[in-house]
């Protein structure tokens, strides 16, 4: 059917609601023999490394086996300095600071020690990866190049004010941006380092390199989280699909360590391995008792004996009166379950 | 006759298949449902707001976290809404671009909605993961080009982010021979189904003039039998250039909903099909060059552009006073208004059809709440 309007015509198709060939589990039956075809192939057969593929293997066992990540893969912001000379790239020119959409970036530009002027350089940089939204738009308006994203994503930590990153631990090598993003980095390369020269004229005495990093014609395996697992010691592999074959972007030692884990799996399926589950409740149980103690009266101290279960013995992240109030509360439901 | 109480049950905030954290009050008599009075709002993040005190460009990584499975299409919308106010030009490559990633999130929507729905009808695991291994490929292929899987912040006003290179063109290919095998086997798996039939046939119905009189719009509109696609009722971007289908259901159950998404599906194959045929022809780059991107300021006016999302017709409204942010911004979120249309789709039918029903509405919280 076609639809005549103002702006042409329309192509109209109904549907086709199969109402004449319903018959006692044949639909099922023919959904079902794709499914256990799907599952052979993905049990025997070959991983799956291409993307018209449609059959196969398509699991990646994570942490031991990881994807190649795409160059333009951003995660959190870095800084960047200069390896031979440790000149950092930032001038504090305040473009990122303003563009950031929730206003994470906070910098403080570097004064003269005489005069007092503004130097270009920044004295202090901060930027809150907790409310970061990964957007991307500081490195792209930043014209020094000195924010850059980077590729590791593996940033969880207990410790939330770790998470206001200050300059020193966000500073890394030019190499080491150049491991993740080789070609991003050829485009603005020598735009970049060109201005850093012209910049380090202007800064006097060690203003600009004076944030702790190593310097000196260090490689980028010295850095600080020297790079990424994926781009690691066997260097950058080429981005080639979004499947990695067993074993394609791993050390030689993971990978065997990965077999060894694979063939103890397969020889007892079923359940995590014994040891560990006792040491992770061994430690619940070592932790809910050491945090209880100072207020054992008021838990008759059974607490601890009980913390075996996933839910949180009391008092784990309570402050003292907190947990005294939840006691007392407790207390009370006791007693009136007991009338 | 014996008179039976009625029961108010409440599902959700958290109900593991309610698509977000979204309750429905529920009244029924014995297992049929009376009354169903939808209750939002947890999810909400001020977004209209944060719209008005950021800057124009500051505003778009936000609109990634409308709709979240379709970043790409939201940050197209609301690009189109800038680039409106401000009268900005956007060369012809860049149009295919967003055409591209537009329809690639096409495919991938409606395959994890599928997949979805049929997790709500019980299949669990297996459709939902045939659903979401293609999202995965074409995932993977925007975080090539825009640096992210899921928030891809990829439009800029006048264009996209980065050009895309002969890479991605040859993956995106290579993903196409794929796909028609997958579509098929998606057909044979289920929409023959004995189970799926008597789940889905006339359950739900929601008839043609309600469905108008709600203004709901996308495959639940067209699944009750209404021919409407902003692409081609109103084409934006370089749709008028393509050739496609578009298809309706008859009786407007989740059923014919389930067969337009499949539908939908194999046509936006068919528009990347001629979008890569016709892409090495079309003028200028990725971007328009002269646009100032951080301190756009429109001249004092408004502008409404829509665009045919996965889910419905999603528009961005925007008043301009002449400053670096916007003075009245509103979003037009499709899931929002399918989703008021929920009650009337349910009465009458058994409680266990309600999860179901919301399923084949295909809403995503983040839009809904804002
Ligand atoms: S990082 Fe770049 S944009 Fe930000 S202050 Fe330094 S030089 Fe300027
Ligand atoms: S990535 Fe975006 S949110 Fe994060 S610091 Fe840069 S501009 Fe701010």
């Amino acid at each position: 059917m076609t639809l005549s309007t103002r702006k042409g015509t329309v192509n109209i198709v109904e549907v086709n609601r199969h109402d004449n060939n319903i018959h006692a589990g044949q639909g099922t039956l023919k959904g079902l023999d794709i499914v256990f075809r799907k599952f052979r192939k993905a049990l025997f057969g070959k991983a799956n490394t291409e993307r018209d593929d449609t059959e196969g293997q398509f699991n990646v066992q994570y942490p031991e086996e990881r994807l190649v990540l795409a160059e333009a893969y951003r995660n959190m912001p870095i800084l960047l300095y200069d390896d031979a000379t440790g000149q950092e790239l930032c001038t504090s020119c305040f473009q990122c600071e303003r563009v950031c959409p929730p206003q994470v970036i906070h910098i403080t530009q570097a004064k003269h020690p005489e005069t007092g002027k503004p130097v270009p350089a920044a004295a202090e940089f901060v930027l809150e990866y907790d409310t970061c939204m990964s957007c991307g738009y500081c490195a792209e308006v930043c014209p020094f190049d000195a924010i850059k994203m980077d590729h590791d994503f593996e940033l969880s930590t207990a410790d939330h004010p770790a998470l206001d990153v200050h300059y020193t631990h966000l500073l890394r090598p030019v190499s080491y941006y150049e491991a993740i993003a080789p070609t991003m980095w050829a485009e603005v390369r020598d735009a970049a380092l060109k201005k850093l020269q012209n910049n380090i004229k202007r800064r006097p005495g060690n203003i600009g390199v004076d944030h702790g990093q190593k310097i000196a014609g260090k490689s980028s395996a010295a850095a600080p989280k020297a790079a990424t697992p994926a781009a690691g010691a066997a260097g950058r592999k080429q981005y080639t699909g979004p499947i990695a074959k067993v074993g394609t972007s791993m050390s030689e030692d993971k990978l065997a360590r990965l077999m060894a884990i694979r063939e103890a799996n397969t020889g007892k399926r079923g359940g995590p391995p014994e040891s560990g589950a006792h040491a992770i409740e061994a430690d619940v149980a070592t932790n809910a008792a050491g945090q209880v103690a100072p207020s054992d009266q008021a838990t008759s101290g059974s607490a601890a004996s009980k913390a075996t279960g996933p839910v949180a013995a009391p008092g784990k992240n309570m402050s003292e009166d907190k947990l005294a109030r939840l006691m007392a509360i407790r207390e009370a439901n006791k007693a009136k379950q007991g009338e | 006759m014996l008179k039976t109480e009625e029961l108010q049950v409440n599902i959700g905030p958290q109900h593991p298949s309610t698509h977000g954290v979204f309750r429905m009050l529920v009244t029924v008599d014995g297992e049929t449902l009376v009354d169903l009075k939808p209750v939002f709002g947890y999810l909400h993040r001020n977004h209209e707001q944060l719209g008005e005190v950021n800057s124009y460009l500051q505003n778009m990584p936000f609109t990634d976290r409308l709709d979240y499975f379709n970043s790409m299409v939201n940050n197209h919308a609301y690009a189109r809404a800038v680039e409106q106010l401000a009268g900005i030009e956007v060369p012809e490559r860049a149009q295919y671009i967003r055409v591209i990633m537009d329809e690639l999130s096409r495919i991938l929507n409606h395959a994890s909605a599928l997949g979805f729905l049929l997790g709500d009808m019980g299949a669990w695991q297996t459709s939902l993961l045939w659903g979401l291994r293609e999202r995965e490929k074409i995932l993977d292929l925007f975080e090539y080009v825009s640096g992210a899987r899921m928030m891809c912040n990829y439009s800029r006003f006048g264009g996209v982010a980065r050009d895309i290179d002969d890479y991605f063109i040859s993956e995106v290919k290579k993903l196409m021979q794929g796909l028609p095998r997958y579509f098929d086997e998606f057909e044979r798996l289920l929409v023959e189904n004995e189970i799926l039939l008597v789940r889905a046939k006339g359950v739900g119905v929601l008839p043609k003039e309600l469905a108008l009189s709600y203004s709901v719009t996308g495959p639940l509109l067209r699944g009750s039998g209404v021919p409407y696609d902003v692409r081609k009722a109103e084409p934006y971007a370089v749709y008028d250039r393509f050739d496609f289908d578009i298809p309706v259901g008859t009786v407007g159950d989740v059923y014919d909903r389930f067969l337009v998404r499949v539908e939908e599906m194999r046509q936006s194959y068919r528009i990347l099909e001629q979008a890569l045929q016709q892409m090495p022809e079309a003028e200028g780059g990725h971007i328009n060059p002269k646009v100032k991107q951080q301190s756009l300021k429109p001249p004092v006016g408004e502008s409404y552009a829509r665009v045919e999302s996965p889910k419905g017709e999603l528009g961005f409204y925007l008043v301009s006073d002449g400053s670096g942010s916007a003075y009245r911004y509103k979003v037009r979120a499709p899931s929002f208004i399918n989703l008021s249309a929920l009650a009337d789709m349910c009465k009458g039918y058994k409680i266990a059809d309600v999860v179901v029903i919301l399923g084949s509405i295909d809403i995503v919280m983040g839009e809904v709440d804002r």
